[in-house]
């Protein structure tokens, strides 16, 4: 920590100072620095880029670009913020990418969205937004998005023609020559998802690819700004169905910390109950979809059939089986009234995963052909974890020992016995094998907070009928603040900016691990196969819904 | 033979009714079978237990536009669905069905029983290759150029362990070749049982060597484009072929309709449903193979064990069996 401060300190800073135990905070004072910045901190060890996060502030006629950068192995953070000017014209500032190949689709972002210029990017393009945003930049405040939305058959029917032009230009594309042709592989592929890669091939031989998301962009980031603090939650959890409650409790933290307000021991337990219940319904069906992109889809129905007793536990607790909204700001939604009952429902989900372990892991985890097709397939080394800041599973099953709920506790992971699964080898057949292991010790973790929550109510000191949630104010003062939780796909990062008296949040940076893990993908299956693609990309466990937000 | 009797042949049994009923049969049973592994039902609505369910599937699916594409070739991508399931029917002729019929021959009895099998079976994936060529799309002409691939090694592997039973028994006769077999010699043509089942997974693009139609992979290969009536058809010509190489199977390797007290054709009904139900339990707990391991599979393992087992046959012919 001490030698990053020193670091930052060399250069002209408007401040440095310590933030949270793992972040140190800063604000550059002249951008031209930020290359030489970025190149210093690399050398002491900071080797990733989280994302990058840019601020429209209309009244001070300026864009705050925050930079979090992260040392992945020795858990130092760096947030470090810049002023560039706002006019589109000046709003330029140095690209990052060729120091950090991490931070490129974050860029990429921060230009669509808030039309800052990245000097010295590879491949500078407009990325994310559909066709009718260019050249608009929606996130920044004078947007109109009323004005935009009045052209919305005609943007359609645009969009709609420019991708049959672009279709017809690949179809030229297959010569006499050779046999080099591009395949859509999505948005309407059997095992894609709304995503398209653009898939060069030369025969069975995969030659390039080239992801275009976008297809679900629902521009979450801006939604957020037009609810109040607490309606943000419903924009927040729909990043992705399948891990619903974490990113809610990555939203309060920051909320509460702008706040200042401190939750209850019996709110923090109940945040690891349902967070854990979250990654559980969330891998179940990683592990599933894993065999499926093989043609299996055996497991698949036996991970739905185990998730639905998951899901009856979320319905207990919120009354919504995928879509919950049970934490907000504050703590947790709903008292619980008969928590007996609840945790007994809990018991009989855990039951049944425990039930049919030994079959899942006699027929499926040691299968011959799954091991056949997977084993030492798609490896990803530790440099490749902090070059391209691969977050959560995808990181643990190369052997990386990150994990937020350890490295920065939140909610009440600090008081639970927990330690880092890790797998070795880093290829696919890891990445199904650590998403196994994370199951087990999700369900592990859910058992320790329903003792805890068992013994605070025997002894007095919670009250589950009343210690749900505390008071929080209507206006926050203002404020920023950066909070992360370990969502089950990785690190979930939210940067939250408010102003004095506001009701609704000034600007929200949801930062969510897909990005980075299909930005990867060219890397991951230049020169395989095609077979080679569903499950490789499976392997990754990503999910369109947090890739485009 | 009678133009009564060859009516009978060609459209009752074995013809058009017969396949048409086991269509609808296997259909369901493959679905209930592989519902009761996923733990689901499967059909359940429509007759009892669901048995009518495939029946209104496949008379959906013809009353159903049967659309061809813009770029397709209409003419190729159009006849071969009518081809195919006439030249996956043509074996029928050769499998000896039932006592009650040419005394327990097959309609057609000839000395080159087992190579018209495996000619007729082989023919059936080129007009496969020929959907995908005319449907002029890129996973459908991925499809078939996967299936050639596949063919061209399973049918190696299929071919040497059909003729095993010719070799031991010095025929090629099908009525002979199952009326010779008895329970010593059923056990010394096992491995050449094992290895034909094998190959034949792969001859009836079933998992783990569903390659040519992975979903996941290439949509559904040479079926990408088709639809309505055409669909059907391609599926008849499928489920036809299934039918005929597993019946090929019962007739070559655990002696067709001969059984324990008497014999019917629903003894070899029934062993072709004990085999459908092994490849479906095969289906159910194996993911599919990459084309390159397949082919290595098939090369390295699968055609030197074909070929080990007919030294196999040969030995046992002279050492055990005394010829």
């Amino acid at each position: 920590m001490e030698n990053i401060k020193n670091i930052l300190n060399k250069f002209d800073m408007e401040y440095v100072e310590d933030y949270k135990p793992t972040w140190v905070k800063a604000k550059l004072k002249n951008k031209e620095d930020i290359l030489n910045v970025v190149k210093a901190l690399k050398k002491e060890g900071v080797k990733t880029c989280s994302t990058i996060s840019p601020t429209d502030f209309i009244d001070e006629n300026k864009i705050e670009v925050n930079y979090f950068l992260e040392d992945l192995f020795n858990k130092r953070n760096v947030w470090l913020k810049v002023d560039i000017p706002r006019e589109l014209e000046n709003c330029e500032i140095d690209s990052i990418t060729p120091l950090m190949p991490s931070a490129d689709w974050h860029e990429l972002e921060a230009y669509s969205t808030f039309g800052v210029k990245f000097k010295g990017h590879p491949n500078l393009r407009y990325f994310l937004i559909s066709r009718d945003y260019y050249g608009k930049f929606p996130f920044r405040k004078d947007f109109d998005w009323k004005e935009h939305e009045k052209n919305l058959m005609q943007n359609i029917a645009e969009i709609t023609e420019e991708y049959f032009d672009e279709y017809e230009e690949y179809e030229e594309n297959v010569g006499h020559d050779g046999s080099r042709t591009v395949l859509n592989w999505g948005p309407t592929h059997p095992a894609s998802g709304p995503i398209r890669l653009k898939v060069y091939t030369n025969g069975e031989n995969v030659e390039k690819i080239d992801p275009d998301i976008g297809y679900v962009w629902r521009a979450l980031e801006h939604l957020a700004e037009r609810k109040d603090f607490i309606g943000t939650i419903v924009a927040v959890e729909r990043i992705c169905f399948m891990d619903n409650p974490n990113p809610m409790i990555c939203y309060s933290q920051a909320v509460e910390e702008i706040a200042g307000k401190e939750i209850t021991e019996f709110a923090k337990y109940m945040r690891v109950i349902l967070g854990e219940t979250g990654r559980i319904a969330s891998h179940l069906i990683s592990l599933g979809g894993f065999f499926g992109t093989m043609g299996l889809q055996t497991f698949s129905m036996w991970c739905l059939d185990i998730r639905e007793y998951f899901l009856d536990v979320l319905e207990d607790y919120s009354g919504a089986r995928i879509a919950t909204a049970c934490i907000e700001p504050g703590g947790v939604r709903y008292p619980l009234n008969d928590y007996k009952a609840w945790f007994e429902s809990i018991n009989k989900a855990i039951k049944k995963f425990e039930d049919t372990k030994d079959d899942i892991t006699d027929i499926f985890m040691k299968n011959p052909l799954m091991n056949t097709r997977a084993k030492g397939n798609g490896v990803f080394t530790l440099d490749d974890v902090a070059k391209y800041y691969l977050a959560g599973p995808i990181a643990r099953a190369s052997g990386a020992k990150i994990d937020v709920r350890i490295d920065e506790p939140y909610a009440a992971y600090d008081k639970l016995e927990m330690d880092y699964v890790t797998c070795e080898n880093g290829d696919a057949r890891d990445r199904l094998y650590i998403i196994f292991k994370e199951l087990q010790q999700a369900m592990d973790l859910i058992k320790q907070a329903m003792a805890k929550i068992e013994e605070g109510i025997s002894e007095g000191e919670m009250d589950p009928k009343k210690d749900h949630l505390i008071k929080m104010p209507k206006r926050m003062p203002a404020g920023e603040a950066v909070a992360r939780v370990e969502w089950a796909r990785g690190e979930m990062l939210m940067h939250l900016v408010t102003q004095e008296k506001a009701t609704s949040p000034y600007r929200l940076k949801l930062k969510a691990p897909s990005v980075n893990h299909t930005m990867v993908l060219d890397k991951l299956l230049k020169g395989k196969t095609l077979s080679d693609i569903p499950l490789l990309y499976g392997s990754m466990h990503i999910c369109q819904g947090d890739l485009d937000r | 033979m009678s133009v009564g009797a060859m009516l009978f042949y060609i459209l009752v049994f074995p013809g058009l009714l017969f396949l048409l009923a086991w269509m609808f049969f296997v259909f369901y049973f493959a679905r209930k079978v592989l519902a009761y592994m996923h733990k689901r039902v499967g059909p359940h609505f429509n007759g009892p237990a669901g048995t009518l369910q495939t029946v209104f599937d496949v008379f959906k699916l013809l009353t159903k536009e049967s659309i061809t594409p813009k770029s397709a070739d209409p003419y190729l991508f159009n006849i071969i669905p009518i081809l195919a399931p006439l030249v996956a029917a043509l074996p029928v002729i050769l499998i000896p069905w039932t006592p009650l019929i040419n005394n327990g021959h097959g309609i057609l009895d000839t000395e080159y029983g087992v190579l018209g099998l495996v000619v007729l079976i082989g023919v059936e994936p080129f007009l496969l290759f020929l959907t995908g060529f005319g449907s002029n799309n890129k996973y459908s002409f991925l499809g078939g150029m996967r299936i050639l691939a596949q063919m061209v090694s399973m049918e190696v592997p299929f071919f040497l362990a059909a003729l095993s039973p010719a070799l031991l028994f010095g025929t090629m006769n099908l009525y002979e070749i199952q009326s010779q077999n008895t329970w010593l010699t059923a056990l010394i043509l096992l491995p050449g049982a094992v290895i034909f089942i094998i190959a034949m997974l792969g001859i009836l693009e079933q998992p783990p060597f569903n390659i040519p139609d992975a979903e996941q992979e290439i949509v559904y290969g040479f079926y990408t484009e088709y639809s309505g009536t055409n669909y059907v058809l391609l599926k008849f010509a499928e489920f036809t072929e299934m039918l005929v190489v597993l019946s090929a199977a019962t007739v070559l390797f655990f002696g067709g309709y001969r059984g324990l007290f008497f014999d019917s054709f629903w003894w070899l009904f029934l062993k072709v449903a004990m085999l459908a139900a092994v490849m479906v339990a095969i289906r159910a707990s194996n993911p599919r193979l990459r084309l390159d391991q397949m082919l290595k599979f098939c090369w390295s393992w699968l055609t030197p064990l074909a070929i080990l087992n007919l030294v196999w046959i040969i030995f046992a012919k002279i050492y055990i069996l005394g010829a």
